[in-house]
């Protein structure tokens, strides 16, 4: 009697996959160097800025400005009101370009969508990647912050429950910028260097200031996600947080939505 | 061995029906449809461009085709459960160079979700002959053990499908020999079905059980090994003193016979007898005779000279 070999295929669940794709994408994270040098350059920008700006006495005249200004500054007058720590954003943009761009250099992606069909698998997983990398780079910078605000000696004179608010809508909004970053990252993954470009572009949130300076210091512009990260200033309540929640939610699932339409689409590579 | 899917139902490895790719304008896959048995070894077949690595990339759905249909193990061939099962080698290994030969294997195999991830990876490195390279960085290894590397990778998670674009171009004698025992191994032991493509018919002749070939994105077409065998042309090659003078009795008497470096062949002729005996009885005197059998390479270059009318 002829013997027979019997296939079977289990389609492993929605969680089952993501769970893989981030396992492989936060394996990576802690055993490569990239997130490292990016956590350092977090708590060195606000040192830098800091120690650098003290014989500016209007510049900076307590410590917490280097985290967000007192009240939404869509408009912005001088370098103290902008930079702060939506900084983290713009390099936090650059991080994520490099991380994805990896991908397809080395042709990772390839293995990627070989036994992963589901795209959206992907968009996910480097989004959490993303935003957990950039909040943690806020954390880096609020410690950089803190200690060079010791170091040069400027008021630590703050509503501590407002900079915790501040601070987290912060790290909130990481999760709409790293799907905005997966996103220009899908658009542009043939071009290395344009995807990086165009991540800073955003993260600087040039557009936003630019539609400031035309419509005024308007909290319309809080529906983006420039605007929502500098309405997370030290007046934040507690609906800054939800505001700041929504908005990078909102985000977060549309990029999502439209960068697993692209992929799905358009040829990987 | 033949294979069922749960149920009993009998099923292919790969069914493509009307598969097209194009790249402005210009078909790279041309409405291709061909059928991958389960457990068999698939050389694909073709010149630069005719359309194998797109057909390729598009089973492991790298590629959005224009139209038609592939089907793995008689499922959609984007359904989860056959893509975790289905390990893949195109162009290049997908493996970051910083890292070590264990780290990339260990990515792939979180992604995979496997249970008992360093288990496997030893597994996998054993069946490559490269369990003691696991430390070494990615960007140290030679091009062979790159390759077997990307083996590894495809072997994770014990693939019922492996998909290899050219996993022999550029390694020396020793590698081809270690790659083609790898690939016997994973067929028979693994019950894994191949598909390969190579520009090296000689290697893929020593293994292949069935031919898929393609021209200009066509299948042009698709033969089991034995076949091929069974349609192949015999001939006799022999070699004389007087080289000239002996090609111009013999094509007195046989329809085909060419000069091909040293040696005459004469063509559709298996008597080897016969001719030693006409050439003697014509004063030749036969210093060597051999017989053979036309091989994969020959056989591809006189189907595509038939197609091109030559």
């Amino acid at each position: 009697m002829e013997m027979t070999h019997e296939l079977k295929f289990d389609s492993p669940s929605f969680g089952e996959r993501v769970k893989g794709m981030l396992g492989v994408d936060f394996y990576r994270l802690f055993h490569t160097p990239l997130f490292y040098i990016f956590l350092v350059i977090a708590a060195i920008i606000p040192a830098m800025i800091l120690g650098t700006s003290n014989t500016d006495a209007s510049l900076y005249t307590n410590t917490w400005q280097m985290i967000c200004a007192q009240t939404p500054l869509y408009v912005v007058g001088s370098m103290g009101d902008y930079a702060n720590m939506n900084m983290v954003f713009m390099f936090g943009g650059i991080m994520v370009s490099i991380f994805i761009g990896n991908d397809y250099r080395s042709g990772y992606v390839k293995q990627l969508f070989t036994t992963h069909a589901k795209k959206q698998d992907y968009m996910i997983s480097k989004t959490i990647v993303g935003a957990f990398s950039m909040a943690c780079m806020c954390i880096t910078y609020l410690l950089g912050t803190v200690g060079a605000g010791l170091l040069v000696g400027t008021s630590m004179q703050v509503n501590v429950g407002s900079l915790v608010l501040a601070v987290l809508s912060k790290m909130v909004m990481s999760l709409g910028w790293a799907s905005l970053y997966t996103f220009l990252n899908i658009i542009f993954r043939r071009h290395f260097g344009i995807s990086i470009a165009s991540s800073f572009f955003f993260g600087t949130g040039i557009l936003i200031i630019g539609a400031a300076a035309i419509l005024g210091n308007t909290s319309v512009l809080n529906i983006f996600l420039y605007g929502s990260s500098v309405y997370a200033c030290l007046s934040a309540t507690v609906l800054t947080l939800l505001v700041c929640l929504a908005i990078s939610a909102l985000w977060t699932a549309i990029y999502i939505l439209l960068g697993t339409r692209i992929l799905s689409k358009s040829d990987v590579y | 061995m033949p294979a069922t899917m749960e149920g009993g139902k009998s099923v292919n490895a790969i069914e493509i029906k009307n598969l097209s790719k194009s790249f402005r304008g210009l078909y790279a896959v041309d409405h291709l449809t061909m059928t991958v048995p389960v457990g068999a070894i698939y050389g694909f077949i073709g010149e630069n461009g005719s359309g194998k690595s797109t057909t390729e990339k598009l089973i492991c759905g790298h590629l959005a085709p224009d139209g038609g249909e592939i089907k793995l193990f008689g499922k959609d061939y984007r359904d989860a459960g056959v893509r975790v099962r289905v390990g893949a080698l195109i162009e290049n290994t997908g493996c970051f160079p910083g890292s070590s030969v264990w780290d990339n294997l260990k990515m792939q195999a979180i992604n995979l979700g496997l249970e008992h991830a360093n288990e496997e990876i030893q597994r996998v490195l054993q069946i490559v002959r490269m369990e003691d390279s696991a430390k070494i960085k990615f960007k140290s290894c030679s091009l062979g053990m790159k390759q077997r590397i990307g083996i590894a990778m495809a072997l994770l998670g014990e693939p019922a499908l492996l998909i290899l674009d050219e996993p022999i171009n550029g390694l020396d004698t020793d590698g081809m020999r270690i790659m083609r025992e790898i690939l016997v191994d994973i067929t028979q032991k693994y019950h894994c079905t191949v598909l390969i493509s190579s520009h090296i018919l000689g290697e893929l002749e020593k293994i292949a059980t069935h031919y898929g070939i393609l021209c200009q994105g066509k299948m042009i077409q698709e033969i089991t090994a034995k076949e091929m065998d069974s349609r192949a042309r015999v001939f006799v090659s022999i070699k004389t003193k007087d080289m000239a003078g002996a090609a111009h009795i013999l094509k007195a008497k046989f329809n085909q016979v060419k000069e091909v470096g040293e040696y005459l062949q004469v063509l559709d002729v298996e008597d080897t007898e016969s001719i030693v005996e006409y050439l003697l009885a014509n004063g030749h005197v036969v210093n060597e005779i051999k017989k053979n059998k036309i091989g994969l390479e020959e056989y591809y270059v006189d189907l595509m000279s038939k197609k091109e009318g030559k």
